[in-house]
């Protein structure tokens, strides 16, 4: 294998799959995504590949979340829900209650604004971010600051919101 | 200078100003009360919305080693459909016939192109024979995973499929009805298909009904002979045809499941030497041939390697594999 993709492999690989896990959701699917991600950089040895895998493990993301609504619509005629919320610890609620905040927030961004800012947050430059996404490099603070901002304004408010209900 | 704008404060706190612009922003700041705050606000924003996606973060879990990466897995994508499949089996009861056909129908059997490489191991759980240390020497990360998730498999039915160390091979069988309406030209497979099997699926599929609807028709004396033992089939099962490869070294038993379900059930005869060799040192594969093994259901009965394929989900393919039994 190419001395940089190990490289590559060795630096990247968590933010891939931290990239990957805001996408599906899913830690596991993230790793194997993240990994057959890098399978195929394995293959194709692209010139820039740490662009080229964030690329491509984005396309695998959105097919994957394609196929996830797919089959959870055949699972919801198949079995309720488990209900393993109420034998989890605490603290694990908590965790995953802040976590579905967060993804209900993210959600709630702009698809470029949202892809910004999880590049970045996946350590990605501002070039490299430019080159993903196709915005221009002057840009790239404005829409960060954007997404920033509604991100946290999103899940302030979806906090808020929860209290209530729960209130 | 004017105010500084929200994007040049980010870049700025971002370092991702160039020093000219990072001197001029500062000197800004340092006479300008206003912008003063604002870097505060925007610092404290960014430290925010940085602390809010660390709270979805996965567990951190070390990367495998690279080099368990060279064999593309489909692990991942056989995981949910087979779950899938076999709730719908547990839950609806209709035995073998439902399932995952998307799944199952995934990749070819184009025996014919593969059949000098494709003694190379891909015996599932059902053969005893099978040192299961070399299934860790060859599958590393596919026995990891399977490790990992014995207990939550140990109990069910869908552990004696054990789908990430089998290999499956199916969807070749096709309706008739089907098969004859669809042109069977072959498509090239974009290099690009190579490890993303969905994509290719509908040609892999085509291919491999062109191999199954090709091959000439043989009496079952001549597949005897071919074989040097009784072709095996699924028992209780019509046998429609058996037919062999171009090559002759490969016979094909179809059988119909219903009106509709062809399964088909590819065997050649295998030299015990031949089988050792092979476990011992892995042939070279290339690619796509890695793909194939990945995607097969097959073992090993007597002499003979056997492969099935058919619309059924890999569950229901791998447990008629087990039945198969020499038929008269």
């Amino acid at each position: 294998m190419p001395e940089d993709l190990a490289e590559v492999y060795r630096s990247t690989y968590r933010s891939l799959v931290r990239f990957l896990y805001r996408k599906v959701w899913d830690a596991e699917r993230a790793e194997d995504l993240a990994q057959e991600a890098f399978a195929r950089a394995l293959v194709h040895k692209p010139e820039n590949a740490r662009g080229w895998l964030f690329v491509v493990a984005a396309n695998m993301a959105r097919d994957e979340a394609r196929k996830a609504a797919r089959e959870r619509r055949h699972l919801t005629l198949l079995k309720s829900e488990p209900d393993a919320v109420h034998s989890a610890p605490e603290d694990e609620i908590d965790a995953a209650t802040r976590r579905d905040q967060v993804r209900v927030a993210l959600d709630q961004l702009t698809p470029r604004d949202r892809e910004a800012l999880l590049l970045w947050d996946a350590g990605m430059s501002y070039d490299e971010i430019a080159t993903q996404t196709g915005l221009a490099r002057g840009a790239i603070g404005t829409t960060l600051a954007r997404a920033r901002r509604r991100l946290v304004e999103a899940y302030d408010t979806g906090s808020e919101g929860q209290h209530v209900a729960r209130g | 200078m004017s105010h500084v704008d929200d994007g040049a404060l980010h870049a700025y706190l971002d370092g991702e100003l160039t020093p000219v612009e990072r001197a001029q922003l500062e000197a800004h700041i340092a006479e300008c009360p206003a912008c003063r705050t604002r870097l505060e606000e925007e610092r404290a924003l960014v430290a925010r919305a940085g602390q809010l996606l660390s709270l979805a973060q996965p567990v951190e879990r070390p990367a495998p080693p690279m080099h368990q990466l060279r064999r593309p897995r489909l692990a991942w994508r056989l995981r949910v459909p087979l779950t899938w499949a076999a709730s719908v089996v547990l839950a609806v009861g209709l035995g073998y016939y439902l399932g995952g056909t998307n799944n199952a129908s995934r990749q070819p059997g184009t025996l014919a192109s593969r059949v000098t490489d494709s003694l190379t191991p891909v015996l599932g759980h059902a053969n005893a024979d099978r040192p299961a240390p070399l299934v860790a020497a060859r599958e590393p990360r596919a026995a990891n995973r399977v490790a990992m998730r014995r207990d939550e498999r140990a109990d069910s039915a869908a552990a004696k499929a054990a789908p990430e160390t089998i290999t499956l091979q199916s969807g070749v069988a096709q309706s008739e009805a089907q098969g004859a309406l669809r042109p069977v030209t072959p498509t090239p497979v974009p290099s690009d298909a190579i490890i993303t099997a969905r994509p290719s699926a509908d040609v892999a599929s085509d291919r491999g009904r062109l191999v199954a609807t090709q091959w000439p028709i043989i009496r079952p004396g001549p597949a005897r002979e071919l074989l040097g033992a009784d072709p095996v089939g699924v028992p209780g099962l019509a046998v429609r045809n058996i037919r062999r490869s171009p090559a002759g070294d490969v016979v094909l038993v179809e059988q119909t499941l219903d009106s509709t379900t062809v399964i088909q059930v590819f065997q050649e005869r295998v030299e015990e030497r031949a089988i050792e060799r092979r476990f011992a040192a892995p042939p070279a594969a290339s690619q796509r041939q890695r793909l194939a093994e990945t995607e097969r259901l097959a073992r090993f009965i007597g002499r003979l390697r056997v492969e099935i394929a058919g619309p059924l989900s890999a569950d229901s393919l791998n447990r008629l594999l087990e039945q198969l039994k020499p038929i008269p």
